[in-house]
């Protein structure tokens, strides 16, 4: 016998009608149709347990927020998630070692003009705020061509601060990192800022910050390597007679030359 | 108009599928708006604890969008593969919380069954079937949900609905192969598939 029409294997499965004698030999001895008719059984079954699946209740917010604030953190740096800092002078633990250090993705996020549009922002901020006082000891003389960007980083909200907070980093050529920054939250102590190598949690202090908007000049050592030392970092630090990362940053992001 | 879909792939989702895999944040967003309830759903109604149920469902999302680059829109749906992740992540903690109990229980010596809930496989099945269900055409939507909800005769259908009894048969046919097709292709376990069927006709 040839196989079962198709349409009469939907209607089966579906207990639109008997087998008819020869529709069930062939079902009996037929893989391919009884097989057929088994699967569009099982479908239909499910098929009769999805009433009420159109209308589930939207999720809640905080998940989103998590998924969000997590995706964050992994990409900037895995390991910094968990909090508990090696500080600059101890020997790097292995198990605070991140096994995978993800590259960040910041230029596939943050397209060209975004980041020349933040820089560019800076720049103009800077203007404002009058070359000589940002740039120091220049003399003041607006024919100071300004050393060459290095490598620049934006740098984003981290963790539970508030999304508003945001700043620029560049490495200028003169070995000096200028930060600019805007919104960081109010803090008890004060903000320092830091270089850090994601691969090895590696990390020293640059200097501190005065001011939770404003920008910053800060020199860096010139012989820092920053294909390593490629994360820079805010914190909230307390007057508290530790020298360490307090584990509270506020801003991060990634230098790309 | 479904024999013109050229994959798996719904149409109309292919960008939302392309953009996401690209790494776009806003595609993120918009596939946690059209499938986080289903996610969600499948986590709620398989794990005991509401709040383990919203961690899988962040999870889900999280280790999605970093892995997004393993996501092949040629091998299924982009609902299905988070479906997929969720599935994994469910029954991780299944048996995470399954070996807490062995452990309480050989403390106490209180063989005390863990309650089972609905299996995650066939969650995933049902959201998935569900999932294509909605994207049918209108009509066949209408009168598949006669048939599964109301398990009324393809008749009695033709009676309620006004539609000459051929075209509701035909509605049916062609929504109910749709419905088999998808769940083929991100359905969690389909099985095994019958001898000689490669699922499209």
């Amino acid at each position: 016998m040839q196989h079962l029409d198709h349409d009469r294997l939907v209607f089966l499965a579906l207990g639109e009608s008997e087998a008819a004698d020869g529709e069930a030999t062939h079902l009996g001895t037929c893989d391919h149709c009884r097989g057929e008719m088994e699967t569009l059984q099982h479908v239909a079954g499910l098929g009769a347990g999805t009433q009420g699946l159109a209308e589930l209740p939207d999720p809640p917010e905080h998940i989103w927020q998590g998924i969000v604030a997590e995706i964050r953190a992994a990409e900037e740096l895995p390991a910094l998630t968990e909090r508990r800092l090696p500080r600059p002078a101890d020997p790097v633990e292995p198990a605070a070692v991140p096994v995978v250090a993800r590259r960040p993705r910041r230029s596939r996020r943050w397209p060209g003009w975004a980041t020349t549009a933040v820089t560019a922002t800076a720049a103009a901020v800077i203007g404002v705020a009058g070359t000589a006082a940002v740039l120091g000891g220049g003399g003041g003389e607006p024919a100071d061509p300004e050393p060459p960007v290095v490598a620049s980083a934006p740098l984003t909200a981290f963790g539970s601060t508030p999304k508003d907070a945001s700043g620029d980093a560049r490495v200028l050529g003169d070995n000096r990192l200028h930060l600019h920054v805007a919104n960081l939250p109010s803090v008890p102590g004060y903000y320092e800022v830091w270089l850090i190598d994601p691969n090895t949690m590696k990390m020293f202090s640059v200097g501190t910050l005065s001011n939770g908007s404003g920008d910053a000049l800060l020199p860096i050592p010139p012989n820092v390597d920053l294909r390593t030392y490629t994360v820079v970092d805010v914190s909230a630090e307390q007057y508290d007679n530790k020298t360490g990362h307090s584990g509270d940053s506020l801003l991060r992001g990634t230098l790309t030359g | 108009m479904t024999a013109a879909r050229q994959g798996p792939e719904p149409p109309g989702e292919d960008d939302l599928a392309t953009r996401f895999r690209d790494g776009d944040e806003a595609a993120l967003r918009e596939a946690y708006d059209r499938y986080g309830r289903a996610v969600l759903h499948l986590a709620t109604t398989t794990l005991v604890n509401r709040s383990d149920a919203e961690d899988v469902t962040q999870a889900t999302f999280v280790a999605a969008w970093l892995g997004r680059e393993t996501f092949d829109p040629a091998k299924g749906s982009l609902v299905g593969w988070l479906l997929g992740i969720g599935r994994r992540k469910v029954v991780d903690r299944i048996r995470a919380s399954a070996r807490e109990t062995r452990v309480v229980e050989t403390v106490k010596q209180l063989p005390e069954p863990v309650s089972t809930g609905p299996d995650p496989d066939t969650v995933v099945d049902r959201l998935v079937v569900a999932d294509e269900l909605a994207r049918l055409p209108d009509e066949q939507r209408r009168m598949l949900e006669l048939a599964f909800y109301d398990d009324l005769t393809h008749q009695q259908i033709a009676a309620v609905t006004g539609v000459p009894l051929g075209t509701v048969k035909s509605h049916i046919r062609r929504g109910m192969q749709s419905l088999k097709r998808r769940w083929e292709v991100d359905g969690a376990a389909p099985g095994p598939r019958p001898a000689g069927l490669s699922g499209a006709r």
